[in-house]
Parts: structure tokens; sequence; C-alpha cells
């Protein structure tokens, strides 16, 4: 077979296209196709619907995977090169016209890359977008996955380790609670998305296998119960095992397969059984679909209330199946194979069932799950519904600008504010410049008298106007990413070769997909006037032989570069020059000599696998997380070291401080740095410069601390390097390393005498005039500056230490003069100097925060620039936040939750809350409402939760009702 | 992936008389910021029967290159007739243009160049020693054939990482084929992973 293999298959949410992924000559190809002639043959026959709508060679090597983003904004695609590509399709600009090729060649439509993920350093097998494109997620031969931030590309969320072979099959739980990947160590492990932690090690039924299959497309059904994994072997057959969500019990599984399991896929619907005409109505139980295909070269279809398959297609394919994906109505069906082909397959309503729609799938999650990331907002049902208030428009519209601006990876990239093309040109056309570039180009020397030219930028990256139609670059289609059709499954045999290649996704056959064929003796007509000129140069019959010497000139590499080997030329589309004669030879030639290569291209990645896995086993016995344990903890015994300074070897030009009390200093300190300089406040602007070791008095080096306020400066000398320091508007303090802790006002008076330390500072921080020290020895301390009095002594942070790996992540100081601790194991605490304990304010740990999904209604642009200090520990209920007498706090969190709550869809918590804010509206003598809270009007946080509420069109009745009380309290 | 795409070729100044500089040009595409030079050379090959009479017309380094789409024009003056065996002075050869990144060559653009008499009466009976004067150079155009190459576009960052990666164990070195290992260039481009890669394709 001369296909060259397709890995993946995965079609676009809209259904109006596909993306495959594979080999291509001589590097990876993901190609997009047009869904519509797979779909109806008139279609097909139309010449003017385009089939091949984009390829993309920019992978190196093969293609595992292909996936659209639920949104279908993205294309994300993962290869052999390591690397996995985020897509984007680039503004439509029509179809451009390839330099240098036919333009029925053009890619239709324009996908650009806009990001590259790398950190993988194996082949890339499976990725997957998680329920609502939150995080992408990629596995690989290095035994790792990686969750991506998919909001926020090229940023990694963690990397789960705990695979000890190659890790082969992604798959999200609807849900979004966790992630589970199989992998050759004969494993299936489910990983927690709430801490990313392992809540499952499954490898009973997979102790038999041996790693023969490429993938391990494993899949979770769309109810989330059911968890079906790709090869397994029961009683030495293969089966793919199903793993029940309720306490991962792996009981049943789909026997009948041959061969191993390489792909399981769900059926995105749920169905029910489709009532028939006459029958009695009666209710029956919502039922999932599955597909499996396997090396065996045949494809099964499951629904889980059968026993027996509903169908097998046996020989469908000549090699193994390697990728399904359904579409979102749940009735079409792609299949992939190494063979080069792709089958698509439709089935009835009467086969398969009624599918339940959104709103009842939903119905479903929320008696399962209660309220899960599963539930999507019914923007369709929704879409259609009437805005009844203009004020709602107006937040609908911003929602959805907002959504745009923010929405995945991309959005937030730099790129996306670049100039238009037009802005980089000043106007000018592009034929304006082209007519003058030579001329305009600057052109200097560098110093070695070399020839520099500095080229002239005519786009910056993502204007929307740039095509990925590369330079020549969409090749002979070969056989790479052919695809015959067969249609329904009933239809398979009827599914004649004459049909196949008249669907004209047989590139061999189809003049619309491949570029020139090579055995193809009708020209193009647009190659006409090339044709003259190649005549012209054919005048000398003499000089075809030496051609054919030129020709090999194209490829070879320059021998200035080492380490090259042959480059491989393309056989088909040879020139007019070499046709007429040698056309044929020449091809052979050419064709011998791209096999002889590719086989030793294969024997060298052969060699180098081996490498790798030799490379990866002593990772294996490590345990690769251990080591970098190792380093981490390494780095707080420097720093005790340094502090105790006892040793000899410290360095010498540090001051020795009085021998420090032996204490087991828990917490780290900073090291002292030469120089520094922060800003304290922006109102009024406090910079404060630190510069230890300025001069020397009497053996001693002395530091200086110069404070600018307003422009105003003041400095003074201290007797031992600056360790930290921190300031408010209205203090300043630093500690130094001998311990002394020295607090000034922001104009350089001393306003504490030095304060002595137990032990070295490790955090200090000014708020208002309060100053808080934690120390080395993990003692609290935050005195009042102004009363002269200390509110917090030296009390010991062990109580809430618990367990020798935690540590404190943050500090901070409220402005009311409350210390609030966070612990690296999730928890914040506040020390209250009224009861005088510390009080737990938030728990990332606990059970509540785990279920609440809080945490994606905050503002993703909102949380790191978020003012609150809050806003940066988790804070779990607003009573915390009363008691911490927080106003902005409280209010932050008052819309958090009044987002959440418009998110979940609460109608009833939304209406309590509103009613709480808005108060009677007739004055009654006998309502204990009081107005305000935390000093802050009710009303007019309620006019602020508004907008909040008028962003989902469920609420708009919510809105008015409130909105017009408001008018009338306001009117009052 | 490659960092630079070529976008376009366009041959300036076609036909024209065979003492002409070649001009081409060149947009490119760039991923990212690049940190070092592009550099582009023409490269005139003399007679298809031998490298040795390949001219290197000239070569320019293309910086500072980042990130977007950018143009230049590239001029080359026309061959040394004095290099150019005077059998193959006339008829078909090839110029190509190739582009290197930190020493490493990654595309490869060639056309086929028809050198001829205009004069009807010369064409008939060329004279013995080629008259350079009256030959008219025709570059073929629409008709280039593109060469990519992969190379390591990372420079040394990677290869660190790379090397990290790799078991301190030194037959492990023994990895490098020996041969990548003389001449001037660091040899970056020859981790065993990506020491070939080439697309090449043709279009008519």
């Amino acid at each position: 077979m001369l296909c060259k293999p397709i890995f993946s298959v995965d079609i676009h949410p809209d259904g109006t296209k596909f993306a495959t992924g594979g080999q291509g000559e001589d590097s990876g190809k993901v190609m997009i196709w047009n869904m519509a002639p797979v779909l109806r043959e008139e279609d097909e026959k139309n010449e003017n619907i385009p089939k091949m709508l984009c390829q993309m060679d920019n992978h190196l090597a093969c293609v595992n995977c292909v996936r659209w983003s639920n949104n279908g904004l993205y294309l994300a695609s993962g290869g052999d090169d390591k690397l996995v590509m985020v897509w984007r399709r680039a503004a439509f600009i029509g179809p451009s016209t390839v330099f240098g090729s036919s333009s029925k060649l053009a890619n239709v439509e324009q996908w650009r890359c806009v990001t590259i993920l790398r950190n993988h350093t194996g082949d890339v097998m499976d990725v997957a977008w998680s329920p609502h494109d939150v995080w992408l997620a990629s596995c690989s031969v290095d035994n790792t996955i990686v969750i991506w931030n998919a909001r926020k590309f090229p940023e990694m969320v963690t990397t789960l380790r705990g695979h000890t072979g190659l890790v082969k099959g992604l798959t999200w739980d609807p849900v979004g609670k966790y992630i589970a990947s199989q992998a050759d160590d004969h494993s299936l492990k489910v990983w927690r998305t709430v801490d990313w932690q392992m809540e499952a090690n499954i490898t009973k039924p997979f102790s038999e296998c041996g790693g023969t299959t490429h993938v391990l497309r494993l899949s979770w059904s769309p109810d989330g119960q059911y968890l079906v994994s790709a090869h397994a072997m029961n009683n030495s057959g293969p089966t793919a095992q199903i793993v029940e969500r309720d306490g991962w019990k792996t009981n049943m599984d789909f026997v009948g397969h041959r061969k191993a399991v390489t792909v399981v896929k769900f059926n995105p619907k749920i169905f029910k059984k489709k009532q028939k005409n006459g029958s009695s109505p009666k209710p029956s139980c919502p039922y999932c679909c599955c597909a499996v295909g396997s090396k065996d070269r045949s494809l099964s279809v499951w629904l889980t209330s059968l026993k027996r398959p509903l169908v097998v297609i046996h020989d469908l394919f000549d090699k193994s199946i390697m990728d399904i994906s359904w579409t979102l109505t749940g009735l079409g069906m792609l299949v992939c194979s190494m063979d080069g082909t792709v089958a698509y397959l439709d089935f009835s309503l009467d086969e398969l069932g009624d599918p339940l729609n959104e709103e009842e799938k939903n119905s479903i999650h929320q008696n399962i799950y209660g309220k899960s990331l599963a539930i999507t907002s019914t923007e369709a049902q929704l879409s259609t519904t009437i805005i009844e208030n203009p004020e709602v428009l107006k937040y609908q519209q911003e929602r959805q600008n907002s959504a745009q601006a923010n929405s995945g990876p991309g959005g937030a990239a730099p790129e996306s504010s670049a100039p238009k093309l037009n802005s980089v040109m000043n106007g000018e056309s592009l034929e304006d410049i082209r007519k003058n570039l030579l001329k305009k180009q600057v052109e200097t020397r560098t110093a070695d008298g070399r020839r520099r030219i500095t080229p002239l930028c005519i786009a910056q990256l993502d204007t929307g106007d740039f095509s990925p139609a590369l330079f020549n670059s969409v090749p002979i289609l070969p056989s790479g990413s052919s695809m015959s059709s067969q249609l329904t499954p009933q239809l398979s045999s009827d599914s004649s070769p004459g049909q196949a290649s008249s669907m004209g996704l047989k590139p061999t056959h189809d003049p619309m997909l491949t570029s020139p064929p090579p055995n193809n003796t009708a020209k193009p007509l647009e190659d006409n006037n090339d044709g003259v000129k190649s005549s012209l140069l054919l005048t000398s019959a003499s000089k075809i032989e030496p051609m054919k010497a030129l020709d090999s000139r194209f490829t070879e590499r320059s021998k200035a570069t080492p380490g090259v080997t042959a480059a491989i030329s393309s056989t088909a589309g040879l020139t007019p020059l070499d046709r007429p004669k040698d056309g044929v030879t020449a091809q052979k030639e050419a064709k011998t000599k791209e096999e002889t290569s590719s086989d030793s291209e294969d024997k060298m990645a052969a060699i180098n696998k081996n490498l790798t896995f030799g490379k990866r086993k002593p990772e294996l016995l490590l345990d690769g997380g251990e080591v970098v344990e190792k380093r981490k903890k390494g780095r707080p015994r420097k720093d005790k070291m340094a502090a105790s300074m006892a040793q000899p070897f410290t360095q010498p030009s540090k001051v020795v401080a009085p021998p420090a009390p032996v204490a087991v200093l828990k917490l780290p300190t900073p090291s002292t740095q030469k120089a520094f300089s922060l800003q304290v406040s922006m109102e009024p602007s406090v910079f404060l410069e630190v510069e230890n070791e300025v001069s020397m008095v009497a053996g001693s080096k002395l530091s200086q601390l110069r404070c600018s306020r307003d422009g105003r400066d003041w400095n003074t000398l201290l007797p031992s390097s600056v360790v930290v320091a921190a300031g408010s508007s209205d203090i300043l303090a630093v500690a130094c390393e001998d311990r002394m802790l020295s607090v000034f006002s922001s104009c350089g008076r001393r306003l504490l005498p030095a304060i002595q330390l137990g032990t070295p500072a490790s955090a200090l921080h000014c708020s208002a005039h309060y100053v808080m020290v934690l120390t080395a020895g993990a003692t609290l301390s935050v005195w009042d500056v102004q009363k002269q009095k200390a509110l917090v002594k030296n009390e010991s942070l062990l109580t809430i230490l618990s367990g020798a790996d935690t540590t404190v992540s943050q500090s901070l100081l409220t402005q009311q003069g409350v210390p609030v601790i966070g612990l690296s194991n999730g928890k914040s605490y506040c020390f209250s100097s009224s009861l005088e304990t510390w009080t737990l304010i938030a728990d990332k740990s606990d059970s509540l925060v785990q279920c609440a999904d809080f945490r994606s209604c905050l503002p993703s642009h909102d949380t790191p620039a978020s003012s609150g200090p809050l806003a940066v520990m988790q804070g779990r209920n607003l009573n915390n936040i009363k008691c911490n007498k927080e106003t902005q706090e409280y209010r932050y969190w008052l819309l958090i939750y009044a987002r959440f709550l418009v998110n979940e869809g609460s109608e009833y918590r939304l209406r309590e809350l509103c009613k709480e804010l808005l108060g009677p509206v007739h004055k009654s003598a006998a309502t204990s409402w009081e107005p305000t809270t935390l000093g802050l009007r009710k009303r007019e946080l309620l006019r602020e939760v508004l907008p909040v509420i008028g962003e989902n069109l469920r609420f708009q009745r919510l809105f008015t009702e409130y909105q017009d009380q408001l008018e009338l309290l306001r009117n009052k | 992936m490659a960092k630079v795409q070529v976008l376009n070729v366009a041959v300036l100044d076609n036909p024209s008389p065979f003492g002409n500089p070649f001009q081409f040009e060149i947009t490119f595409e760039c991923m990212e910021d690049l940190p070092e030079d592009l550099e582009w050379k023409i490269i005139y090959v003399g007679s298809a029967e031998s490298e040795e009479y390949d001219q290197v017309l000239d070569s320019v380094l293309v910086g500072p290159v980042p990130a977007g789409r950018h143009m230049f024009v590239f001029q080359a003056d026309a061959p040394n007739t004095g290099l150019i065996p005077e059998s193959d002075a006339v008829g078909v050869t090839v110029v190509l243009i190739t582009c290197t990144y930190r020493g490493q060559e990654f595309i490869r653009i060639g056309y086929y160049v028809n050198n001829e008499y205009t004069d009807p009466e010369l064409r008939e009976n060329p004279p013995l020693k080629p008259d350079y004067s009256q030959l008219q150079r025709n570059i073929l155009a629409s008709n280039p054939r593109v060469t990519r190459f992969h190379i390591n576009w990372e420079g040394l960052a990677d290869k660190m990482e790379d090397s990290e990666n790799v078991d301190p164990s030194p037959n492990i070195s023994g990895m490098f084929p020996p041969s990548c290992i003389p001449g001037k260039m660091p040899h970056l481009g020859v981790m065993p992973d990506n020491s070939m890669d080439c697309i090449s394709t043709s279009a008519m």
C-alpha cells in the first residue's frame, strides 16, 4: 500500500469539516477536509466544492493526534517531533494561491499555528481538550502527561508523573473532575483535576497486555459513569475494559475483537429508546453508544443497553484502525486507519435511538452529580430567547465581547494587539513598497565587511491576513492523506472502488487533490505560458542529460553544513525539462532513492528510539520526581547554613552577627542581595532603595537605605546588610542580617527602637501603620506602630504547620493589621488577635471547595491583578470575609458568589441574595434588615450585582424585577 | 518546526542581459524573533558536470528578524564569466538561493536558467568563444524547486536541554556520527533525531 498512515481523525464540533493527522512526505501532516463531500454525493461531484480545506506540514515528524477544541476555534495536534501545536483559523482572505503551484492546490482556509507547546521529551501520542477548553492535556512516550493552561498558552499547569511506560491515550471526564490515561506500563490511571493527584491506578485488566499498539485511545462515556479502556486482556483475549466511576470497578468488558483494541470512542450523545408508533410510551433507561476499533481492522459499535454489539464491520480497512470521531449529532462517524484511508459511517435514529437533547442530558448530569462542568450552558436554546430588557441586551453584548477577547489561547497572546497590516505599511500599498524596496531597504556592513540587509517588515504576526500557505509548500499529495469513503455500514459492500475514486479523496485519481500527477498527460492550462518558455529551454536537446545532474543540485544541501545526509527530492511533478524523455526513468530513480533513504531514516529512528529507551531506564528507577524533590529541599538547607553563619566557609563579606540562638529554622530566609529597590506605595509614591556594603567604617560595612517619597529623598545608614525591606504609605521597615528590625516613618524618623529578632526574618510586611514579621524560626509578630503596641507576639506557626512538608507559601498583612498566612497545603490562616488564636479562612482541600466549581467563575484576567489580598488565598465563605473586616474583599467575593450563582443557574439562591441586598422596599419597624454591611450600602452592592445577573438571559426577569425596584427606591 | 517560512520569491529584472545583476525579492515569515541573522546566498551553477564551477555570487546577512512577515531584495552581481567552462556558457543551468541559520541550511530554492543568444544569427551559429555581451539570461521563474531541511533552530539552549536528558556515560557521545564533528560549525544540528529532514516540492 502506498498510502501513508493516518493516525488521527477528528470532526469539527460544527460538523462542517474534519481534521486528519498522520505521516506526510518527510514531515508530519495535518489536513483539514470539507465534510460536505463526504456526506453528500452531489457535493462530492460538484467541482466547485473544495474537498481539502487546508494542509499544514509544520510538524517535523508524524502527527499522532489532532483534536478540535470544544468551541471549535482551535485545533491541537501532537506528533513525533515532541511538539503540540495549536492552530487557529486566520481571518478569511479567500483561497490563496501558493507561489509556483497551480491555484487549485491552494488552501481554501488559512489555519496558522498560534502556539507551539514544548515540554515533552518524546513523541506526543494523544492530546485532549478538557470540558469547556480550560485545559489541554498531552501525553507522550516520555511517560508523562502535561496539562496546559488553554486560556493562557503556553503556560503549563502541571505534569502528571506516575506512568512507567509510554502514555498512549487520554480522556477527560465529561464532568471535569478527572482525566484518565492509559499507558504501556499495563495501567490505566485516573487523575483528579482538583489537585492533579492520582485517584486510581487500574492494573489488573492490563497485566497480560504487551505494548503492541501504537495508540491506546480510551474514552469516557458522556454521562460520566463509565470509562472504557483501549487494549485490555481477559482470559488472554483482547477486550476493551469497562471501568465504573463508582469505585473504579472493572467487572465488565467489550469482548470479541481478535486483536488489541486501539481506540474506543463514546458517542457524545446519550440515547433513549425510540418510541414506536402505537407502542405504549413506557419510560426506558437512557443509554450510551460506544465505538471500538481494533488492530484486527474491524470496528464494533455497542449500545450500553444491549449485551451484544449493535454492529460489527470486519475488514473495514487493510490495516489497524487508529482513531474514531463521532459527529456532534451522534449519527455519523469517521474512522481512520494505518492504511491511509478514512471511512465514514452513518446511523439512523432507528438504529441508535433518540438522542437526548442538551437539556435532558444536563438533567441527567444534575441528577447524578448535582452541578457539574459537563452541564453546558444551553445557549443554543437561549439564543432564541427574546431579550426583553434593553439593559440585559447590553450586558449580553458585553459578555460576548469579553468572551471573544478572552476566549482561549491566542486571545491573550500579545500579537493579538498587533497593528493591522495597513498601519505597518503607513498607507502605502504593497505594490508601492515593492517598487522601491531595493532602494529603500537598509543595507549596512558588518564589522567583518559583510553585507547586512534589514528586511522590511510588511506584517506582524496575527494580523489575520496571514496565510500559512507556504511558498510552494503544497507538495504532491502523495499517498499520504488519501481517503476512501465508505458509506453506511450496511452499504459498505456498495462502496465500489469507482465510487471511492469519484469521491476525489484518492489523490492518485484526482487532479483536484494531487499536485501534478506524474502520469497525467493532460497539462493544466496555466502551464501553457511556461510551456513556451520550456520549449525555449529545450532548444538544445543535448542539454537534457546534464539536466538530471542539475536536478540533484536543487536538493543537495550545501557542503558547508555538517551532519547532513542526503535530502530527498520529490519525484512527482517533474519539470517540463526532463519530462519528455527521462521523465519515467528519472521518476523511478528518484523513487528508489527515496525508498532507500527513508529506509535508512527508519533505521535511524529505530536507533533513536532505542537510545531514548535506554536513557529513560535509569530515570525510571530513580522515579524522576524524586530528583526534583531533592533539589528543592537543597535550597532551604543552604539558607539555613548562611543564616547560622557558624561555618567558616560562609561568604567572607558577610558581617558576623551575634551567634544565633540554636533554633530549628523552619522557614527559608531570603538571600542577601547587593542592592535592590522596591516601590512600597503608589499613592503617595514611595520608593525604597537598598544598597548593601556601600562603605567601610572601622572594619564594619555599612549599608545604605534610601527612600524617595513624592520626589523627596532621605537616606540612612545601617550597620548590617539589609535582607528584607517593606513599607506602606506610612511606614518603612527593614530587617538586617544581624536580625535587627528597624522601623521608620516615611520621612525617615525612627518610629520604634531597633527590635532584636530571635531568628532571621523570613518575610516582612507593612500595611498602614502595622508591621508584620515572619521569622525563620516560624514565629509571627505584628506591631501597631502608631500605638507602639504588639498585636501578635512571637506567635508560633507550629500549630498550623502540621506535617513536615508544609511550608508557608504566602504571607500578608491586611490594612487592619490582620496577618494572613497561606500554606503550601492549600490552607490559609489568619491570626485573630481578639480570639488570640489561628483561624482557618480557606482550605483548598476542603471537600466543600473541591465540589464547588466557583473557581471557574473567577474572571481569569482579574485574579492575578486583584487588589484584594484574599483574592490570592482561597477564600471560601463570605462570613470569613466579614470577620476579616475587609470591605473590598467582601465586595469582591460577593460578586464572585453572584457570578457563580449566575453560572450555576440557581435562580432560587440568586433571588435570596438580591432580596437580602435590596431589603424591604417599604419601611417597616418589624424588619431587622441592616441597610449596610461592613460599611457598604447593600443596595449599592445590588447595583453591582445586577449586571452580572444580566449576563445570563435565563435571569432576565429577575434582573428586570430588581432593576425596577432599585429605580423605585432611588426615586423615593 | 521551521521558524522561518519562505512565502514567495519574485524574480526581478527577468529576462535580462547576462551581465545584469540577479535580483530576487524574497518574502518570508518568521514565527518568533530570531536572535541571530539569517544568511542568504545566491549560488550560480557554472556547469552541471561539477560543483567546482559553482560560484557564490553573494551572501548577505539579513537581520534583525522579529516575528512577522518580511521582505527584502537580494541583489547579486552576475557570475564571473572567467569561471564558467566555455562549453557550458550557453544553455540551461541552475541558480540557487539558500538560506542558513546558525550555519545550518534550512531552505534551498532552485531555478532553471537558460542562457541564450537573442540574435537568431548567433543562435544558429554560436561563436566558439561565448560572447557574453550578447547572451540573454532567462530564469524560469514560474518553476521554483524548493527543498527544506530540518535544522536545529534553538541552538545552544536546545543542546543543553538535550544533554541534560542524556545519560552522562561517555559512550553516549558516540551517538554523534563522527563525521559530523569536524568542520567549523558547532555540531548543533546533528542530534540524530533531527539530522535529516527535508520536504521537497516542485510545482508546475
